[in-house]
């Protein structure tokens, strides 16, 4: 009983702190960005900065996926002035209408963009998002059982790594990468590509050890996949902790990805967010915050500032001809209950 | 009569909770599941049977019917593991008693996706068993222990078990021993006593214990996603899929619905089985 009490006592502490908490936070409300982002995604160093650069403060709260991003911004006055959206998912964002115009006289940087990601296809005109960071779905291998290097998607096929391959959680990442092997738009709606792709999907399922999106890294790192598909900014985590691990764009293609900044509709900072963007992308603060982060820095002007060994990482700056060949993955509509389907019977084996 | 007001009030706590907490979120989704999806999967207020006609699509009816085969599976190997152990426990001094039933509740106190991830570093190939088994020569290559339907049922039972163990334990402690030693002084062996007296006595804690193991692992989705790597498609992955990856909100909690009715269903047949034979029983 008495520890029942002192449990009652703790949580109404508890409540009372928070109380504290909001009511301070609402007396200087102007002074707040609240941000709606992916985990690390940021240096913490760089958003203290800026901090105390503008005298505001940073709330910063994070979600695991795109669709939980989304679900909550629906939901209506989430009070998030800045989120970072995927590509497909800005498309979308758009389409329901859950996105602000950037007014880009706040943000004069974004001119420091490398023009490839000046006119990405989910947003042509940058109207509504930025990119942030970005990079390639390919291929990661150990060599010490790998022994031929990679080059095309067929080798996920070879029976020699049966039972080693891992493939990313994702019905759109595993479709897609099917699709482009079998010479198709990773984004196709298309019934008889995606039939032919899914046939041949299904027969690599049996080699698979394990779907995975958010440990796949340490799965490639002990060692429990020799082969799979992997995102570059990931690929060069796991090689700094595994150097057997060595990273491909497959000849065929592949899908390129981006997270972009953006503000949700009705942010009550919507300026304070333009400024902070636009601070990201000043190069050399973008220099300190992406060699923290470990991503690749779509900043252009930053390029020069960068050390030796971040420009050499060539899963952070991917070759120019294997960007040129990768595919934005782009929203399918209906379609995509084709590609949940097809996922649900891949996974259920029949 | 004076008594009855505050003893009433006493439930209204728990009953706004459950109606605020359980029985509006569960309209909401029955509701949902009459809706449609738009075209970026945002939910459209149009009235549509789709959500319902679609799981007719054998596909789903397959995985239904796998969800409940895993399901029974768990619930029968938490019985024959979790009924020793109970009744082990419950022929304790009552101060070991303590101590064993705590034994089985600390994993609670663990955050369940922790337990998840410790057992993929037990099992995985680089894990506590492999090298052990390696290091002293019995095998070279790292057994596949992890990311098959043996390790998700193991994942399963290992969570599930207390569940089964609790009440069979509360049964076995309420149980009249009186009538044990009466079968044995009528010359009972110790599997007939137990198989004719014990097994019949504690039938509510076996039936308690099967429902709360039963529900549960119906309706499980993380332990697929991390001890079987994500291989198998339950119907809670599915329904999970349905809210995120698919954007489908109306056909997730079309799933969802069908997915309680079912299991309601299932709960009743047990419940009719069990008391037929109580009855029977009580007749001879």
């Amino acid at each position: 009983m008495k520890r029942m009490k002192s449990l009652m006592i703790g949580a109404i502490t508890a409540v009372l702190a928070f109380s504290v908490v909001g009511c301070s936070s609402s007396e200087q409300e102007a002074q707040v960005l609240n941000i709606y982002s992916w985990a690390d995604n940021f240096d913490p160093d760089v958003v203290k900065d800026f901090e105390q650069k503008y005298n505001v403060k940073v709330n910063y709260d994070v979600y695991g996926s795109n669709e939980e991003m989304l679900a909550k911004i629906q939901a209506g006055a989430s009070g998030y002035d800045l989120i970072q959206p995927s590509d497909y998912m800005v498309a979308t964002m758009i389409q329901l209408g859950l996105l602000e115009d950037l007014n880009k006289e706040n943000i004069p940087n974004m001119k420091n963009i490398v023009s490839t990601f000046q006119t990405p296809p989910f947003d042509p005109d940058n109207k509504h998002s930025v990119v942030y960071t970005w990079g390639i779905t390919g291929i990661a291998y150990n060599k010490k059982f790998v022994k031929e290097q990679p080059t095309s998607w067929n080798d996920l096929w070879n029976e020699a790594y049966k039972g080693r391959v891992i493939m990313l959680n994702d019905p759109r990442e595993v479709m897609g990468m099917s699709l482009i092997k079998n010479g198709f738009s990773n984004s196709s709606t298309n019934k008889e590509e995606l039939e032919k792709s899914f046939a041949d999907l299904k027969k690599l399922v049996p080699g698979v050890v394990a779907f995975d999106t958010d440990n796949i890294k340490q799965k490639m790192i002990a060692e429990e996949a020799w082969i799979g598909t992997v995102w570059s900014g990931d690929a060069a985590f796991i090689q700094a902790q595994n150097p057997d691990v060595e990273y491909i764009i497959p000849k065929e293609g592949a899908t390129i990805w981006a997270d972009t900044m953006a503000i949700p509709k009705g942010a009550k900072h919507k300026e304070l967010a333009e400024k902070f963007i636009n601070y990201l992308m000043d190069p050399e603060v973008s220099v300190k915050n992406y060699e923290s982060i470990g991503y690749s820095n779509p900043n252009e002007k930053a390029y020069p500032l960068h050390s030796e060994e971040y420009r050499a990482n060539k899963m952070i700056f991917l070759d120019k001809a294997d960007i040129a060949r990768a595919e934005w993955l782009v929203d399918v509509g209906d379609t995509l209950q084709e590609y949940d389907r097809y996922w649900t019977e891949m996974k259920s084996g029949r | 009569m004076l008594n009855k007001k505050p003893v009433k009030l006493l439930a209204l706590p728990a009953i706004v909770w459950m109606g605020a907490l359980f029985v509006l979120p569960m309209l909401l989704i029955a509701a949902l599941s009459f809706l449609k999806r738009g075209t970026y999967g945002q939910v459209v207020y149009e009235f549509t049977l789709n959500n319902y006609i679609r799981i007719w699509d054998p596909l789903y009816g397959q995985i239904f019917w796998d969800t409940l085969v895993v399901a029974v599976l768990t619930t029968l190997l938490s019985i024959l593991s979790g009924y020793p152990l109970a009744y082990y426990i419950s022929r304790l001094e009552p101060s070991k008693q303590k101590i064993w039933l705590l034994l089985v509740m600390i994993p609670f106190w663990i955050n369940f996706l922790v337990r998840s991830y410790a057992w993929v570093i037990i099992l995985r190939s680089q894990g506590v068993i492999n090298t052990m088994l390696q290091s002293m020569g019995i095998i070279s290559e790292p057994l596949p222990l992890l990311y098959n339907s043996g390790s998700v049922l193991l994942g399963m039972v290992y969570t599930l078990v207390p569940f089964m163990v609790l009440p069979i334990y509360v049964s076995l402690e309420q149980m009249d021993r009186r009538k044990l030693e009466a079968a044995y002084d009528l010359g009972a062996t110790p599997w007939k006593a137990f198989w004719h007296v014990t097994l019949p006595m504690t039938k509510t804690g076996v039936v308690t214990g099967s429902i709360l193991v039963f529900v549960s692992s119906i309706g499980m989705f993380v332990v697929p996603d991390v001890m079987g790597g994500a291989k198998s498609a339950l119907i809670g992955n599915v329904i999970q899929n349905q809210f995120l990856s698919a954007r489908d909100w109306p056909f997730g909690s079309a799933l969802s619905i069908v997915l309680m009715l079912l299991s309601m269903l299932l709960i009743l047949l047990y419940f009719r089985a069990t008391k037929a034979s109580e009855s029977k029983e009580g007749a001879v």
